[in-house]
Parts: C-alpha cells; structure tokens; sequence
C-alpha cells in the first residue's frame, strides 16, 4: 500500500468513526426530544413537559401540569422504570382555543410519562402540587448505608 | 454554504431608542415578557431578520407568513424576539448581528430579558430579579434603582453574547434575569421581570394580564419550550449553575 493511499485510509476510517459518532448523538437526541406532535387527538391528550432528576438517595419526577383539575390526577408506576401521570383539564381545550384551524380535535387532559433507569420504592411515593407544577418523589432502591 | 444573515427593515426604525431582546431562553422568560411588551404597547413590526442560519421556516399569523425573528418598534422602543428556537451554533452570528444592527441605529442601550434557572422553583412563590451591566455606571444605577445585581455568575447564550458584543461595540447593556424554571414556561418569572424593568426604565406595563393567562400561555409554550431546552443544552446552557474561579 502506498503512503498516499494509507493516509487516506486514516482520514477515511476517522471520517467514517465521526460519522458513527454523529449518528450515535442523533439517535440519543432524538430518544430524549421524539420529533412529532404534543398532542394525541385519539386520546385527547396534550402532551405534559416534565423532567426526571435522580440523586443518590432520591428520583424526582416533576412534570408542568397548569390548569387541571387536582381530585383527577392519577401517577402510575407502570413498571421499575416508568412512570405515568395523567390529570384532566378543568377546561377542554380545542385547537382554535390555541389559534389553530387548519386541524380539529379537542383536548381534555394532560399526559406524560417518565424514564427512570434506578431501581425507585414505589410504594414510598410522595406528591405534591404547587402552581401547576406536580413533584414525585420516590426513595431509591437498594441503598447500602456503611455502619 | 452561504451563510448569509441580514436585518431587512420594513418601516422607520427610531433612533436613541431602548432595545429590548427577549429570545426564547430559559424558562421562556424573555421570551413572554417582551411578547408581552410588543402586544401592550400595540409595537409595530419594523424589521425581520433573514438568513441561511435559522431553519427554513414562516410562521403564519392571521394567514399571513412572518419571518420567525422579527423586530417591533415605536418612536422610542425597539423589541426584538424569536417565535423559533435559536440554533446554537447560529447564536454567535446572529447576536453579533443584532448588536451591531443596534449600534448602527444608535439604540440608547440594550435590555436583554431572561431567565436564571432555578433547581427548586416550585417552592418559590415570587422570583428574584438579577442584572447585570456592561459598565460600571449602568451597573450603579441599577443598585440605584433597587434591583439586584449578580455579582459573581456564568451567563449562558444570547444575554452573554448581547453583553460580550455591546461592551466591543461600546454600546450599553444590561440583562434582566429573573429566576424561573429551567424548562418549563414561566409567565410569573416574566412578570416580576417585567416590573424590574419598569424601575429602570419608562417602559412602564401592567402586567394583570400577563399573569391572569399564565396557564394558557404554559399550554400553548410547550413546543417552543421543548425545541428551546433543546439548543439550550447544545449550547451548555446548565454551566449557568457553575460556581465561577476567580482567585
């Protein structure tokens, strides 16, 4: 192989490791921030904004939850790492209440799901609500104190 | 790739006038409250931005496309927002754009609105409003006017690039930063900016309204939120909790 040849073998292997690397970075962006709507007219759901904040004791779910309707809230654990939480709107909300006429569908809840990837004590829940803003806090499983 | 950016005017645009600068940010913060400010004072749209930079995107209103940056304007304000998310890599070129737009329009000075985030923002029923200066006179007459200064901090994204820019081009700047939630839509963060603003300058708004459709404006902010949290953390936005060195 001739010097020519192996340089651009190396500036072809490290184009082709970038490349790898960039897609590995859109595949997690997108996993993180899904393209599409924020809305689902067949359940007549918008989608909530919420965030996942693990320390090492804790798992704080929040999600931004205005205008609903509090005796509705329900948050399910729906497995060891996913959380649901759905709460209907005290009003319904259509499309043209957002300015929008080119779509139809109304909307009476707000709905989001969280990831969670530490063991969470499920059965030690806490929630609260202020301001619209809902905070789940689960005590993290399998913590080893040193005596 | 041309990668041409350009402030193209539609109307007289003042001179010695304030700019306000209210890009989507933390919290939206900006954003709302210079929103707010353009629907208030019935500003009209004066000037748009154009440039390969930012998405190929209009935004219709009452069926009528609109550049997404868009600059409003009376006799002695200019305001300047973003119903899009401003790339990341775009906000160098873009705020350099708009400060020397500014300097060449002879603004007074420019007022760039944002956000600090705040960890446990829940807990807090009335944020704190903090500015900053580009010089030491601006910067005494904010504590003059009883508003808080930051004394020691990262500013992250266009309010440092709106700072940086102004103090090479000698032109005068403050933010107004108002601690809000870090991705969720803040109106209640936008009004207490908004009345910090009002001490420091004539640009005076009542803000009932603002506050009376905080929870309309979270449902309809959601998607520029996301897309904002997006560029926010492509442009390291978080290192405004870092603690800064300087021994």
């Amino acid at each position: 192989m001739s010097e020519k040849q192996k340089k651009l073998s190396t500036f072809d292997s490290m184009e082709e490791y970038l490349e790898e690397i960039e897609a590995l970075a859109n595949e997690l962006m997108a996993k993180a921030f899904p393209q599409g709507p924020s809305w689902n007219t067949e359940t007549c759901c918008l989608n909530a904004l919420s965030n996942v904040f693990i320390t090492p004791r804790e798992v704080i779910v929040t999600a931004d939850l205005p205008n609903v309707e509090l005796e509705t809230l329900k948050v399910e654990v729906l497995n060891e790492n996913q959380i649901d939480i759905i709460a209907k709107m005290k009003k319904k909300v259509s499309f043209s209440d957002l300015g929008i006429c080119h779509r139809s569908g109304e909307f009476s809840s707000l709905h989001c799901q969280g990831r969670v990837h530490v063991g969470i004590d499920s059965k030690k829940m806490k929630i609260s609500y202020k301001e619209g803003i809902l905070e789940v806090r689960f005590p993290r499983k399998n913590i080893h104190e040193i005596e | 790739m041309s990668e041409s950016i350009k402030i193209i005017e539609k109307k007289t645009v003042p001179s010695e006038a304030t700019m306000i600068i209210g890009l989507p940010d933390v919290g939206l913060v900006g954003l709302i409250a210079t929103s707010y400010i353009i629907s208030e004072l019935n500003l009209e749209e004066i000037a748009y931005m154009e440039s390969d930079l930012l998405p190929p995107v209009v935004v219709l209103h009452n069926g009528l496309p609109h550049a997404p940056l868009r600059i409003y304007g009376n006799q002695n304000l200019i305001a300047v927002i973003s119903e899009l998310a401003v790339p990341a890599p775009a906000i160098y070129k873009i705020m350099r754009e708009i400060v020397n737009w500014g300097k060449e329009k002879k603004v007074k000075n420019i007022v760039s609105m944002g956000g600090i985030p705040l960890e446990n923002r829940q807990t807090i029923n009335e944020p704190e409003v903090f500015g900053a200066a580009s010089n030491q006179e601006l910067l005494d007459m904010l504590k003059k006017s009883g508003l808080k200064t930051m004394n020691e901090g990262y500013i992250v994204g266009a309010q440092a690039l709106s700072m940086r820019y102004s103090v090479s081009k000698n032109v005068s700047a403050i933010a107004i930063l108002a601690q809000s939630f870090y991705n969720y839509p803040d109106p209640q963060a936008a009004a207490i900016a908004l009345k910090e603003l009002s001490k420091i300058s004539d640009i005076k708004i009542d803000v009932t309204k603002l506050l009376e459709r905080g929870e309309e404006i979270r449902l309809k902010a959601r998607d520029i939120m996301k897309r904002t949290q997006q560029e926010m953390n492509r442009m390291q936005k978080s290192q405004e909790y870092d603690l800064p060195l300087y021994v």
